[in-house]
Order: C-alpha cells, then structure tokens, then sequence
C-alpha cells in the first residue's frame, strides 16, 4: 500500500508536464480502489512525494493507472534512481517541490493553522472518551492549502494519514454547476457512482481495519490515524453518504478530515453538520502578501539552483501571478513555474502584452481589491490580468458594477476621433476603457439579477434629468426583452448588454474623460427589488387567504376591501364599539404568519389582515420609504452591503 | 355583523335595486329550463357577482347559499402541484383560475371535468346540470381559454359554465360566441344614493341626500366602494355632517402623495425617494398598472396642456411595456423618470421665455 502512494506520487511528478492535467485521461477510470493510499509519515526528503497524491495531480495518476503496473513499477524504479542525485528534475512540478514542510512555510493564516491545530489536538488526545470518529470538515476554493495544512499539522503530532480522493475526473470536482445542471455521463452515472459508493466505503473498512491491525504488531501502537477525504465521492452517493457512514459509530474510529470546496453547505445540511458534531473550517483564498512570500521564496531557491538557466520573474511579474492566481496558490506556483521556464524572449513578449499600462504595478490593483467596488481609481484587473496562467480573474461584484457605473473613459488621441455628423453630435462619447460584456461575464451572475444591482444603484451617478430618463428607459427595454420565457435565456445576456451599455451612454456627465473627475464614492447597495416582490407575494396569499370568504377579485381586494376594512375597525376598536364581527377580522388569526413576516421585514408586520396597525402610517411617511430599506444613499459600511445571503463575499486575510 | 356590502345585498334577482329589466330577463331565462352558458361583464363594482347569486339562487334555491371553501390540489401532466382555493356549494363551483398562473388551462379543464362528472343527486327535482362559476376570465391565459372552449361543449349536457370578467376584450371571441354574454353596467349616481339611502334606512341611520351624493361621485359609482365609504363614514363621525370629509384608502392619498412629490421637484434624489413609495405600494399589493394609472391621472390634472398629450402617450408606452415585461418596478420608474424630464424640460424653457 505504501509503496503505491509513493509510487503514484512519483509516477505524477515523474512525467513530463505533468502537473498539466490532461483532458481526456479519465475516461479510463480504472478500478477505483487503487485511488486511495495510505501513508505513513514519510522522512522530510520525500515528504514532498506523498503531497503530490492530493488532488491537483489526479491525472497523473490516472495515467499511471492507464499504463498498467508492470510500466509503473518500471517508471517508478527509473524516479527512483533519478532521486539520489539531488539535482531537481527539470520538469517536476514546484508545487510539489516547495511543498511546505513546516508551519511557518505554510501560506495559511496563522489563525486558520491554529484552529485545525487545536482541533487535532483535543480530537487525538488519547485519553478523551470520545471514540467515535471526529469529524472536521475543511473548506475553501482550491489552492488554498487545505490539505497542505493538515499534512503539515499532522505531520508534527505524528499520526497517519490515510487519503481518499475521488476517482472522478478533475472537471467533476471542479464544476459544480455543471454538474448540477448538464450531465453527460448520467446515463453512466448511477453505475459510475454506485462503484464509487462501495470503493469508498471498503476504503473505510480498510482504513479501519488496517489500523488495528497495525496497532497490534507496532510497537508505537498509541498512534491515531486521520483518514483524509479529498473530494468528496460522486454527488449521488453523498445523498445516502451520512446515513450509510457516519451513523455507524463502530465504523469510524478515527478522525475524518474532509476536504472540499464550497459546495459544503449542499453536501453537509445544517443538521447533519449538528448531529455528527462536524467541525467546520472555512479557508479563505490565499492572501495576496503571504503568496508573494512562498512565491519569491521559490523564485530565490530556483534561481540559486539553476544557476541562471532559469529565469525568474522580478518583483513586479511575482506580484502580478499573485493577483491574477485569485488566491490559489498552487495555480500561482505552477505559473511561476511555467513563466521562468519559457524562452526569455517569448516571456517578455508575453509579459508585455498588457494593454497600453504595463508600467502600473499590479499590486496596486492587488491591495485595492479589498476595497470592493470603491476601489475602481486606477484598478484594470481586466487588462492587467498576466497572460501566464493567470485564471479568468473575477471581478467581485461591487467592483464591476462600479465599473459599469463610473464607465471610465479615455479620450482619443488627437488624429482618430470618429466624427459623427453634427445632428448626432449628442452622441459623440470618448473612448470607453471597460468592456461592459465582460464585466458582466467576470462578475459570474446572471444578466438579470445583475441588471437590478445596476438598476438599484444607477440614479447616485446622475445628475441630469434627461439623462436619467434615457438611461431609466434602457432598464426598462432590457426588462422587456427577457419579458418573454421562451427566448429568455437566449436574450438574457442582450439584456444585461442593452443595460450597461445604455446607462454608459446615457450619462452625458461622464461622456469626455476630461469631465469624468468628481464623482466620488457613492455606497452601493444590493437590489430590494427582489425583496420587495417576495413580501408582495407573500402578503397578496395572506389577504387572499384571509379574505377567500368574501369572494372577492384580488384586486378588489386588495385596493378596496382591505383598505377600507382597516379604516373600519380601527377606530371602533379603540372606542370599543366591539360592533366588528369577530371572526371576520381577527387580527390574532395568523399569528405565525404575523410573526414570520415581522422577523423578516424587520419592523414591518404587513399581512394585510393587519393593515390596521401598518396601513394609516402610511400617509404619514413623507420620509420617503417610512420602514423600507431606504434606497438613497446612506453611509453604508462595507459589512453591511456584504451582508447578501445570494452573494457571500469573504475578505481576503492579510498579514 | 358584516360589513355593510354584505349584509344588505340582495339574494334574489327580485330585489335588485337597479337594472330591474335585466333581472327579469335573467328570470325568464331561469324559468325556460335550459340555460346557456353565461358571459357575465362590467365595472367592478356594478354587482357582477351579486346577480350571478341571485340567479344562482333562482335556479337551485336557498341550498346555494351553504358555501364551503375547498382547498383543491390539481397535479398537473408535468407532475407540478398546483394549489387552489374554490368554492362550492352542492349545485355550483367558484373558481379564479387565475390564481393558478401559467397552469390554469390544467385547473380549468381538471375542476370542469370533475364536476360535469358527478350527477346532481335528485335529477328529477333538481336541474340537471351544475354551474361552474370562472371569475376573471380576462386574465386567463391564452391556452386556457382554448382549453375552455373544447370543455364548454364537451360536457355541455351536465354542466353549464357563468364567466365572469370586467372586459371582454381580452376574452377570445370563440369563447364569447358560445357564451351568452351579460354586460352589467354601472349603477347611475341616483341609483348609488338610492342603494345608500336605503341601506342606512336599515341601519337606522340618516344620511344627508348630499353627503350620498358626495360618495357616489367620489366612488366612481362603484357600488361596493360607495357602500364601504359610507360605512367608513358612519365610523368616523355619526350623526353624518353634510360636508364631512369622505375617508379615502390610504394607498389613495398615498400615491395622491407620490405625485405631488413628482410635481414639486424633479431630480435624481426626488426620483429615488419616489421608487421608495413606489417599492412601499407595491408591497401593499396595489397592483402596477393601478399605481401607474392613478399617478397618470394625478399628474395629468397638474401639468399644462401642452404636456398632456406627451404625458399620456409616455404613460400608454410604459402601461404596455408594464403588461409585457416582467419588474414592474423598472417601467413605473421609467415613466417617472420621463415625466420629470419633460415637466423639468417645459418649466425651464417656460421660465426663460419669461425672463425674455
């Protein structure tokens, strides 16, 4: 069994660009039960080794399966021998040569290292009388160190690791989405998964069985095993996964480490994370500082090594991988890799490809990342994204909208200004600097729902009138154009394009890059549109349901019965008239209703059966909005526009 | 104790207090034994409903006045749930299909069919066919109502269908031409004081000619709001004053308000504080096109002339765009939006020809 993991690890890093995954090897997905190994602590030399069964290199290893083990053991012998001479192979992979060895190489935050640390600790201690399996769930994007972290930690309270990782293909763990909406494979998939479900589950009984006996003939028998679990068996089987393992104390004896992405709160429901008492540690993307940390200290012990074959990127390029890696590190590493090895003419060119502002450091845009949306001075993250390796940088949301709405422009050089006729002269705009299309794409939602962000917030950037009406009428074509179901997916992203471009052009104030200086910063807000909807349709059931005796048209109902109804019985029931037919107007008949809306809508407790309490402040609130989450500015803090259950945004950790 | 609408409203087509001939009609219709299926369409508030009760209770007697409320789940072919309240008495079924959305059609033609299927009990004494009572017919959708029409005649023999709508205009004209349709129209204004004199007569109260004058003109010779003005009355000041203020709903005076803000200053801020109470109507469950349509009227009668016919033809543009689109929040601020430019637009050009 060790052998094996050694033997994949090597296999992976043994080939040629391999840390490439390739597309189509996992078709072949062969018995599944060589995808799990198990690992004792190996000596610091190949530690680096073992880390390369985590799932970044599945791949690899899928090749190692295609080829059959007479191969592997041959190519194995051939890594094998290659090793003694210290000299790093060319071609290995730096995520796994600069594998983190100690706590302090990790490029976690330190408080996120000490929690799991805690964690492990209170959970192997020997002497605690929980037996059952502890579990503890990590998560976060992938490349930021998850399973480094708990290698590492484990490494220094000495226990084994025993680890899973899915035999699916890479594409699976990564595309979620995807996954939930288009399934090529379904037709396979029940036999695919089902496969998969038992592999995993006599991994388990191994696992478990194999510790005992271990433990009977090791002498450092006291030792506890951690069964690290990346990537989570096929959706499927999780379904069924809780019940058919974790239910069964006898099973899991040790502790259970996921590790997974951000789909945790579909795979591990609220009740079972309870139940099963999971502890769960969220990570966050690696921070732009300690990135460039490891990255420059690879860059300095490569340099050092290759003795000028190698060239590695300056100060400015490192800075550039971090903020285009989005915070995956091992991305990061696999670009410096990649850049410091191409051809340094070919490297240059491609360095230089940004457009027309190659001199602005990156790590501007880096830090001011942080400051979402109001950090739009200077930041291109669009053009400055490296061409090397750098993933499809997203924008986060505020930030694209910011730059649709403060739609920075440039003004032409002197020579090739389009002329528009003198009758169009109104619509003579300098040249846009964003690519609304693509701001739209970087900020990964839906053309629609960013359309009632733009909407929501698009008046602050106004100021005159006519524009405003412009800019209001393209919002409304845009509604008009998805209006229809049948073609709403197709005409979803013109929508969004009518949208943003439209409110580009119509703002006249901001047509000439020389006017565009003093906007300022103006809060954002999320759209209450889809608040205001819910709470409409809540109260229109309410009313009718409370009203059905009356057999009355909704609208009726609504615009004439109740309305009156709270004028009737308002005033009676402060002078006790007590002439109300009890029954028709309880005002207590709905108390859960009553209560839910008002947890909901904060002070609002709008059922309409209840107009009476809500309906005559009415009149009353010339403060525009009364209760309503007023829509004009207002200093916001930054915690409170992220406060968005459709959109969690986490902040980056700085050191 | 009911409300006033309730309580005095007549159950039988003889004591009809208006469009006396047309009740007769109905009467006769009942006494010839066979009965076609009905279009049944006016204002709101003409008393539609009241003299589909009426006539309901010619045909079967008091038995149609035990109502009951059924909560009915239809699965549909797509094996989606669809939830729906009706109400039945033992000769006659209640339904707003409409409450159903886009799967009405399945409503209508499931409901129907399980009511021509059961046979009225003692056919001998009974008429032989139920009624199916559809409210807002105007607002099915399309494919329902092409639904309706194969049903109507399937099963013409046990079950005969009254539709009920404000317009038909929206109603397909196969429908309508195997319908016998009914138009109600509203009451005059003397025949709304006459209703409202009358039903104070039987409150005990005394109510000043004028006054009812004043809240059926006001109520737009809505029946029902008439009689529910008058009973707001009643609650705020009894013995009744000839001049005494006729209490409005307060979505009313609220987008009265709203327009009047947009009126008095147009700007972007302005703008955003007008879709705060455009935000706060709507969860109120005013629907849109009424929103729109009160603002329109309350600006219309604030702006000059000159700007009318822009004003109304801006507004007939974005009541389509309301009717098709799906946010109705983006084309009310739209119109909005518009107004103040061509309010703002004429104001300073009329200010500079004054200062010229």
């Amino acid at each position: 069994m060790m052998s094996k993991l050694s033997l994949g690890g090597k296999a992976s890093s043994g080939k040629i660009s391999s840390w490439v995954q390739p597309s189509f090897t996992d078709f072949f997905g062969g018995s599944s039960l060589n995808s799990f190994s198990s690992t004792k602590l190996l000596p610091r030399e190949s530690q680096s080794k073992v880390q390369s069964s985590s799932s970044s290199d599945i791949g690899g290893k899928k090749q190692r399966k295609r080829k059959g083990e007479a191969q592997t053991s041959k190519l194995d012998r051939d890594v094998f021998s290659s090793r003694p001479g210290s000299q790093e192979n060319q071609d290995e992979p730096w995520v796994d040569v600069h594998a983190p060895q100690t706590q302090a190489e990790l490029a976690v935050h330190k408080k996120k290292v000490e929690e799991v640390e805690s964690w492990l600790k209170v959970h192997l201690d020997l002497k605690s009388t929980n037996k059952g399996g502890a579990v503890l769930l990590l998560t976060g994007p992938s490349g930021c160190g998850k399973t480094a972290t708990v290698r590492i930690l484990t490494k220094d309270v000495c226990c084994h690791i025993q680890e899973w990782s899915n035999p699916t293909t890479a594409e699976y763990k990564t595309d979620d989405s995807f996954r939930d909406n288009f399934d090529p494979s379904s037709r396979f998939n029940s036999f695919h998964s089902s496969s998969q479900t038992a592999a995993f589950q006599e991994f388990l009984l191994r696992a478990n069985k194999y510790n005992r006996l271990q433990m009977s003939g090791d002498d450092r028998a006291q030792e506890r095993k951690i069964i690290l679990v990346e990537l989570f068996p096929d959706f499927v089987s999780l379904k069924d996964f809780p019940n058919q393992f974790y239910r069964q104390p006898g099973c899991l004896h040790d502790i259970l480490s996921l590790s997974g992405d951000t789909s945790s709160r579909l795979l591990f429901p609220k009740n079972v994370q309870e139940e099963l008492s999971i502890h769960h540690i969220s990570f966050n993307p690696v921070a732009p500082t300690s990135m460039l940390k490891v990255l420059s200290r690879i860059a300095t012990i490569e340099a050092n090594k290759s003795a000028g074959r190698i060239s590695v990127p300056d100060k400015a390029g490192l800075e550039q991988l971090c903020s285009g890696s989005s915070g995956d590190i091992r991305s990061a590493i696999n670009s410096l890799q990649f850049s410091s090895f191409t051809d340094f003419s070919l490297e240059k060119s491609l360095w230089s490809c940004k457009k027309g502002k190659s001199s602005k450091p990156a790590a501007k845009s880096s830090t001011r990342a942080k400051g979402r949306g109001r950090a739009s001075k200077s930041t291109d993250v669009l053009e400055d994204s490296p061409s090397i390796g750098g993933k499809d940088a997203s924008l986060f949301l505020f930030r694209a909208l910011g730059k649709i709405l403060y739609c920075k422009r440039e003004s032409y050089e002197a020579g090739d200004v389009p002329k528009l006729p003198a009758h169009l002269s109104e619509h003579q705009r300098d040249k846009l600097l964003v690519d609304p299309e693509l701001v739209i794409e970087r900020s990964h939602m839906s053309g629609e729902f960013f359309n009632l962000y733009l909407h929501q917030n698009y008046v602050d950037f106004f100021s005159d009138m006519e524009d405003l009406a412009r800019a209001s009428e393209y919002l409304s074509d845009a509604d008009f154009l998805t209006a229809e179901w049948t073609s709403r997916s197709t005409m979803l992203e013109y929508g969004s394009s009518v949208t943003t471009r439209g409110l580009i052009h119509s703002n006249t104030a901001r047509a000439q890059a020389a006017q565009q200086s003093s906007v300022g910063f103006k809060p954002l807000h999320k759209p209450h549109w889809l608040h205001i909807s819910k709470t409409y349709r809540e109260n229109y059931l309410t009313a009718q349901s409370l009203f059905i005796s009356f057999c009355l048209t909704p609208v009726s109902l609504v615009t004439e019965l109740v309305p009156y109804m709270a004028k009737l019985s308002n005033p009676m029931r402060n002078q006790a008239l007590g002439d109300k037919d009890p029954g028709l107007l309880d005002h207590d008949s709905d108390p859960d209703e009553t209560g839910k809306q008002s947890t909901e809508a904060g002070t609002r407790t709008t059922v309409p059966g209840d107009t009476t309490s809500t309906l005559p402040a009415l009149p009353n609130s010339q403060e525009p909005g009364g209760d309503l989450p007023a829509s004009q500015p207002q200093p916001t803090t930054a915690g409170a526009l992220l406060d968005d259950e459709d959109l969690l945004i986490e902040e980056y950790d700085s050191d | 104790m009911s409300l006033w609408v309730d309580k005095y409203r007549p159950t039988s087509l003889s004591k009809l207090d208006y469009h006396k001939e047309q009740a007769n009609q109905l009467k006769n219709l009942v006494q010839c034994g066979d009965f076609p299926h009905l279009l049944v369409y006016g204002p709101s508030g003409a008393g539609k409903k009241t003299r589909i009760m009426c006539l309901l209770r010619e045909l079967y007697g008091v038995g149609v006045e035990k109502l009951r409320i059924e909560h009915q789940s239809i699965v549909a072919p797509s094996k989606k749930k669809i939830e729906i309240n009706t109400i039945a008495s033992n000769y006659h079924l209640e339904v707003n299909p409409s409450d159903a959305g886009n799967s009405d059609r399945v409503v209508i033609q499931e409901l129907i069919k399980t009511m021509a299927q059961s046979q009225q009990i003692q056919s001998s004494t009974q008429r032989e066919f139920k009624v199916v009572l559809l409210t807002e017919v105007d607002r099915l959708t399309k494919d329902a109502q092409h639904a309706l029409r194969r049903t109507m005649e399937k099963y013409m023999a046990t079950c005969r269908l009254i539709l009920c709508c404000n317009s038909t205009s929206k109603v397909i004209s196969p429908v309508r031409s195997r319908c016998l349709a009914v138009r109600v129209p509203l009451p005059s204004t003397e025949e709304v004081c006459s209703v409202l004199s009358s039903v104070c007569k039987k409150e005990g109260l005394l109510l000043p000619s004028e006054l009812a004058k004043q809240i059926a003109e006001k109520s737009g010779r809505n029946l029902r709001k008439a009689l529910l003005m008058c009973e707001a009355c009643r609650v705020q000041q009894y013995p009744f004053s000839v001049d005494q203020d006729i209490p409005e709903t307060d979505w009313e005076v609220y987008l009265r308000e709203t327009a009047h803000a947009i009126i008095n200053q147009q700007s972007p801020q302005r703008l955003l504080e007008v879709r705060a109470r455009l935000y706060e109507l709507l969860t109120h469950c005013i629907p849109a096109e009424i929103i729109m349509k009160g603002l329109v009227t309350e600006l219309l009668s604030n702006c000059d002339g000159h700007l009318k016919p822009e004003v109304a033809q801006t507004a007939a543009y974005y009541e389509h765009r309301l009717q098709l689109g799906s946010k109705a929040i983006y084309h009310l601020e739209a119109f909005v939006a518009k107004f103040m430019a061509i309010y703002k637009k004429f104001m300073e050009d009329g200010l500079d020809n004054f200062m010229f």
